[in-house]
């Protein structure tokens, strides 16, 4: 029984780094991709997850485009038509990109998200239209930040790039910006998929009174019910949609009006000769017409006969599968109300990592943590010259890698290389506080006696207690501050100084004194 | 086995105003280098990519070395701030400022040329200012925490003052040398001017513990206290001169760089420490609590 209860802080070690290996390497404690959140890739033996840096993809953080008005006092005016007044006024707004939300019965939000509106041009529009205001911003709403985040997610999840996260960060300074992580993508890629709008609509481009017009957004992306995935027939790649009771009844009166759904089906010609073609359906995504087509002889029939709308299915062609895709991802992710500012002056940030190079990575910075870690025990070992006091503490050094490990691996913590270089200086403190308790111990010859072992081994830890203090202090504010990766840094190194002072510091001093005191 | 040990300085024979001679005309040397790059180029440091936006661009290509960059040269329409070649794997980073092309040209172009592109990294100006403002502000809320709980810890002035001066200037000297040799500011490098805080720091409190809280004789406690300190200091430096060199030739320039200042830093500390600090301690020992 003593002897527990005298080396307990060994024991509660050697449980802890069981604890760790079990969390390590044990194939039933495998975090998932759920837990690892942030675009993380579980490989290899152990239950460790990377992040991007370290197994490769794309990173996207950017603001979102847009202006504010807050506190407009709108009374009863219904809010579509706010928006409708207030894009009317503006030239570079379209009705879609003016989002009027009611806060209170009187006063609402106005955003308008078009590129290249400003603060003023906001504000003088409101007050031309007898709209009074509390103030304009840069930026939109958190109703807004959120619903960009669902329909990412969405995009993301629709498009099969499994893995990809898509969160809302907020800085400091209070900048909101759009995280987006999809790990073994093509920045490309990704920059496509989230840059997009992904408005889908059909527009009937026919002719009136002898000319062409274009009746627009006669299907709109809130039209459809069910949509399909791409597929591909002999008339072209397509997606199946099911448009809604109420839209359809609407949209076979607006093709059987423009003569779309005329006897004998249509032919439509509007890219070879957009002057002499026969009315069309054009699908416009992101205001730009990716298919035009006429109507088959049998659909026609049902659309003029009215009974298409009691069963209102509808094929959507593109022109390639690609497009189909697209169109049906966004059809399926619904519209962004803002864009991802990228490229601007004060746009967001990317990085690309290739696996490949991310591979290297992971094996370059995790051989060089093993040198810096043999330069230390080196070194330890020339000090001491005896394997008594070095060997531990070597061994202690690495336990609390393998805790941190441990840790990382427990909670699904996707490692990048700041974290790794926290683990590396970790070791760096780690065995200067070794250094102090060994010194302090051994201080004036050997130490036969528990007691004064016991004194000594106090003396030494005020010290490593106000070192520990100190770095932990000084780690915070990186901790708390998004400057991006180096939250890991400090967090990891925070955490292995924690580890250090409560766990392993105090089982090495058992350790010692096993190792050094006669009486027991 | 060989073994070494912290050799034992005879402090008596210099004085308090020589000792503190050579780390105080180190930290004026300093300060006036950084005085100087701020009125020259108008920052302190050399802000890095993470702070004046750009981008950066990791590229692999099957050429010598001389053709290669004739190569980056000519494939890209906007002129390329620098261009380094990391050796271990054959591949070259380039980097473009802000404003010089968009990123998704840049990307674009290095496909057309047929280069392989192995990472892309893309700040936009506002964003690195941004970053700039909050790493600064990390630093000095740093420090000033680290100075509060050091009063805290030893409630006496000189002593206290003598830690948060070490600090202060085992900051400042690796700034200086960053300056000189052309390193930039990067996250990386702050996170390590960051981290000397918290390893410079651990050997003044050291010292100033054996001197303060206990018996003995002042120049055997100073001597103990040396052989920890300089033993972890000794440490630490060869951790991370191991680190430096490998990141370097891996070309891993996050680890490269805090290895580097780390060096710089625990080198100005091994100074500061056994020099200033311990002359302020030695007058305040001596003169100051009997004055």
């Amino acid at each position: 029984m003593g002897t527990i209860r005298d080396n307990w802080r060994i024991l509660l070690l050697v449980v802890v780094l069981i604890a760790s290996t079990f969390a390590l390497f044990s194939p039933t404690v495998n975090a998932g991709e759920s837990a690892g959140g942030a675009g993380t890739a579980s490989e290899g033996i152990t239950n460790l997850q990377y992040g991007l840096e370290l197994s490769g993809g794309t990173r996207i953080r950017a603001p979102l485009v847009g202006v504010t008005a807050e506190e407009v006092e709108v009374d009863t005016a219904d809010s579509r038509d706010v928006a409708r007044e207030v894009a009317a006024e503006l030239d570079a707004a379209d009705p879609s990109d003016v989002i009027v939300r009611s806060t209170t019965q009187t006063t609402a939000t106005v955003e308008v998200t078009a590129e290249g509106v400003t603060t003023q041009q906001l504000g003088s529009t409101l007050d031309s239209l007898g709209y009074s205001y509390g103030s304009v911003r840069e930026g939109v709403t958190e109703p807004t930040r959120a619903e960009v985040v669902r329909v990412l997610e969405n995009k993301i999840n629709e498009a099969g790039l499994s893995g990809g996260t898509v969160q809302q960060v907020t800085t400091a300074t209070g900048g909101h910006f759009i995280l987006v992580e999809v790990p073994n993508e093509d920045r490309s890629d990704v920059v496509d998929l989230v840059e997009s709008r992904g408005s889908v609509r059909v527009d009937i481009y026919y002719r009136e009174n002898g000319t062409q017009t274009t009746r627009e957004g006669v299907l709109t992306g809130d039209d459809f019910q069910n949509i399909g995935t791409a597929q591909e027939s002999e008339r072209g790649p397509f997606v199946p949609v099911t448009v809604r009771d109420q839209a359809a009844e609407d949209f076979q009166a607006a093709v059987v009006e423009t003569g779309v759904a005329q006897p004998g089906g249509t032919t439509c010609t509007y890219e070879q000769n957009p002057a002499g073609t026969q009315p069309c359906l054009l699908v416009i995504v992101d205001d730009q017409v990716v298919n035009s087509f006429g109507m088959s002889p049998g659909l026609a029939q049902s659309m003029s006969s009215g009974s298409w709308a009691d069963d209102p299915g509808f094929q959507l062609t593109t022109r390639n599968f690609s497009e189909a895709q697209t169109v049906s991802i966004n059809l399926r992710a619904g519209e962004l109300p803002a864009r991802l500012d990228l490229e601007g002056e004060d746009g967001g940030t990317s990085s690309f990592i290739s696996p490949s190079q991310g591979e290297s990575f992971k094996t370059d910075s995790v051989i060089t943590g093993i040198i810096a870690v043999l330069a230390v025990a080196g070194v330890v070992f020339v000090r001491y010259g005896e394997a008594k006091v070095a060997l531990p503490m070597i061994v202690t050094a690495f336990s609390e890698v393998l805790i941190l490990l441990g840790f990382a691996a427990g909670i699904g913590y996707a490692l990048n290389l700041p974290a790794i270089a926290g683990f590396i200086a970790v070791i760096g403190t780690g065995v200067d506080d070794l250094i102090i308790i060994a010194d302090e111990v051994m201080a004036e010859g050997d130490v036969s006696s528990r007691r004064i072992f016991q004194s000594r081994f106090k003396k030494a830890f005020w010290v490593i207690g106000a070192a520990a203090a100190t770095t932990v202090i000084a780690m915070s504010p990186l901790a708390v501050l998004s400057l991006g990766d180096l939250q890991g840094f400090a967090i990891f190194t925070i955490l292995g100084v924690l580890v250090g002072v409560l766990l392993t510091r105090p089982a090495y001093g058992d350790i010692l004194r096993v190792l050094l005191t006669e009486d027991r | 086995m060989v073994e070494f040990d912290v050799p034992e300085v005879d402090y008596t024979r210099y004085t308090n105003r020589q000792l503190a001679a050579v780390p105080l005309a180190l930290l004026a040397v300093s300060l006036l280098v950084i005085a100087g790059w701020t009125v020259v180029t108008g920052s302190p440091v050399n802000p890095g990519l993470d702070f004046t936006g750009g981008t950066e661009l990791r590229i692999a290509l099957d050429s010598p070395d001389g053709q290669a960059r004739e190569e980056i040269q000519a494939a890209f329409s906007a002129e390329p701030e620098s261009i380094r070649s990391v050796p271990s794997d054959g591949t070259y980073i380039v980097t473009f400022q802000s404003g010089a092309a968009t990123t998704s040209e840049i990307e674009q172009q290095a496909e057309a040329a047929g280069f392989q592109i192995r990472s892309i990294d893309a700040v936009s100006a506002a964003f690195g200012g941004e970053t700039q403002q909050q790493a600064l502000l990390g630093v000095v809320v740093a420090f000033l925490g680290m100075s509060v709980l050091v009063f805290l810890m030893f409630r006496t002035f000189v002593p206290s003052i003598a830690v948060v001066i070490s600090a202060f200037s085992d900051i400042v000297i690796p700034i200086a040398l960053m300056n000189l040799l052309g390193i930039e500011l990067s996250l990386g490098t702050v996170a390590a001017l960051l981290m000397i805080i918290g390893y410079s720091v651990d050997s003044d409190i050291l010292l100033n513990n054996h001197i303060l809280r206990r018996s003995g004789d002042f120049y055997e406690s100073t001597y103990r206290a040396m052989r920890t300190g300089v033993t972890m200091t000794l440490t630490s430096i060869a951790a991370m001169i191991v680190m430096t060199v490998v990141a370097t030739l891996f070309g891993i320039s996050l680890l490269a760089a805090i290895g580097t200042v780390l060096v710089f830093g625990l080198t100005a500390d091994l100074i500061n420490t056994y020099l200033l600090n311990l002359s302020l301690l030695r007058w305040y020992k001596f003169e100051g609590v009997a004055r």
